[in-house]
């Protein structure tokens, strides 16, 4: 029973559901449809009910963290209080312009989340000085193609010179898209062996390891 | 001496960098000079598609993303906001980023509805955020109702004039996606691949290289390409905002780190020939 449960009967479901969508998008008969259409609802419930466990799952970590006095602990006391604080006043008051939740967002969470992503930008430039080095004709193509990719992408760049913008279009246009084109082809195809492997149940990691 | 300056270029502090790129982002936006505006073509395609829509259509504008971005994804969501309602267009907005996106949708909807006059519900709809994304992309090609049978304020969409007749992507007449992830790629493969929706995107510029490919695939009718297409569309639109005041100072921090890269390079070799 125990093995029907935690083995077969996810396998018939990712089969069963997986299936489905495929009919699905093939065809226009109206009761595959509508319960292909009943499955996404499905997952956007299931899809908020996983956001539920990464709460609770953070709270339980940070609380054996702070126990056991973990290197760092200190940083989880204000982790819970605001992971509290941000939940409990979008449960009591919702998350609508001037609410506690929005403030908290608005004004402390917005400026912090920039800040952080805004340093790259310092710690770019430390690391373009010390380690971009034309070492190789590779890293040289590389060097040059960057420094003109960054200034065609800059209005400084066109007064440089003129023809910059052009020269960082053809790049972005030519060298640039076929290289991404073969990365995205490659990714989805990638994506597709991996999602028959998991509807005919090969691929089984989801399952967990027990 | 020679191989003493070579040694005090490759042990410079990494503080002194610092102060330099703080340097380079201040003073531009202190001292303000004019620049050049040179639109690119996927620019210029964006904004003739968004222009050529029929005045008063039905579009969706996304918040795809997260506020470490704003400064790049920001000011295209307020350029695109301008062009849609100058022509007067009811807007559905929504987000796939819970982190942000629907309270970011929801503040920059209100200023600029003050500054348009628009009223909610009427002339725009907040459908907010839904968990996993791949799912409400899809399920959008069928139904709105029944992934989002609720605003962002808990509204039946039902009750909402403007949403009368609005339940599918085959409603909308173009969607704006304003992102600072992968989510272009499902957007993409989901609502363009499947449904045949017509739509163009602004994304910051570490992702714009890889939707170029869309764009020539006319997949995208459209790209805008970090804060220097947000200038672009700003430019175009006639309204010099936020991209436009900080085009300065990317400039500035451009040459800041060529000049470092070329320094560093010097002080690499010169130091390498000198032993």
């Amino acid at each position: 029973m125990t093995s029907f449960l935690g083995k077969q009967l996810p396998l018939l479901v990712a089969f069963f559901a997986g299936v489905t969508m495929v009919i699905a998008f093939f065809t226009s008969e109206q009761t595959i449809s509508n319960f292909a259409q009943d499955q996404l609802v499905w997952v956007t419930i299931v899809g908020g009910f996983a956001l539920m466990l990464g709460a609770v799952s953070i709270t339980t970590v940070s609380i054996n963290h702070i126990k056991q006095r973990k290197e760092g602990w200190q940083y989880r006391i204000p982790l819970l209080v605001f992971l509290a604080l941000t939940l409990g006043s979008a449960i009591l008051e919702g998350t609508e312009q001037g609410t506690m939740y929005d403030w908290v967002f608005q004004k402390m969470y917005t400026p912090m989340d920039s800040t952080m992503f805004s340093l790259l930008a310092f710690f770019i430039a430390s690391a373009a000085y010390r380690a971009f080095r034309a070492r190789t004709i590779e890293a040289t193509i590389l060097l040059i193609t960057a420094t003109i990719v960054m200034l065609g992408r800059v209005p400084m760049g066109r007064i440089i010179f003129s023809y910059l913008p052009q020269v960082t279009d053809w790049i972005m246009n030519y060298p640039n898209l076929s290289v991404q084109r073969g990365i995205i082809i490659g990714a989805a195809l990638g994506a597709a062996s991996m999602s028959l492997r998991i509807i005919l149940g090969v691929e089984r990691t989801y399952l967990g390891r027990s | 001496m020679a191989s003493r300056v070579a040694e005090f270029l490759s042990s410079i502090d990494r503080r002194y960098i610092f102060l330099l790129i703080s340097l380079s982002v201040v003073f531009p936006l202190i001292f303000k000079f004019p620049l050049p505006v040179a639109i690119s073509p996927e620019t210029q395609a964006l904004y003739d598609r968004v222009d050529s829509i029929p005045d008063g259509s039905t579009v969706m504008l996304t918040f795809d993303y997260y506020p470490s971005t704003l400064a790049e994804t920001e000011p295209m969501s307020i350029a695109a906001l301008k062009h849609l309602w100058r022509k007067n267009m009811k807007i559905v907005t929504m987000s796939t980023v819970g982190l942000g996106g629907p309270s970011i949708a929801e503040r920059v909807m209100a200023t600029m509805a003050k500054e348009f006059n628009r009223t909610y519900g009427i002339d725009y709809v907040n459908l907010g955020y839904k968990a996993n994304y791949t799912a409400v992309l899809l399920g959008l090609g069928t139904s709105f109702r029944a992934i989002y049978p609720t605003d962002f304020y808990g509204t039946p969409l039902d009750s909402l004039p403007m949403m009368q007749n609005v339940d599918k992507y085959g409603d909308l007449k173009f969607i704006y996606i304003v992102s600072d992830n992968g989510i272009v790629d499902y957007w993409v493969g989901l609502a363009n691949a499947q449904f045949g929706a017509s739509m163009g995107a602004g994304v910051t510029a570490v992702m714009a290289p890889k939707f170029y490919a869309y764009v020539r695939a006319q997949q995208l009718v459209g790209l805008l390409g970090g804060m220097k297409g947000a200038s672009e569309y700003e430019f175009l639109v006639g309204s010099e905002g936020m991209a436009t005041a900080g085009m300065g100072a990317q400039s500035m921090v451009h040459l800041t780190i060529i000049g470092l890269i070329i320094i560093g390079n010097f002080a690499y070799f010169w130091g390498r020939r000198r032993r």
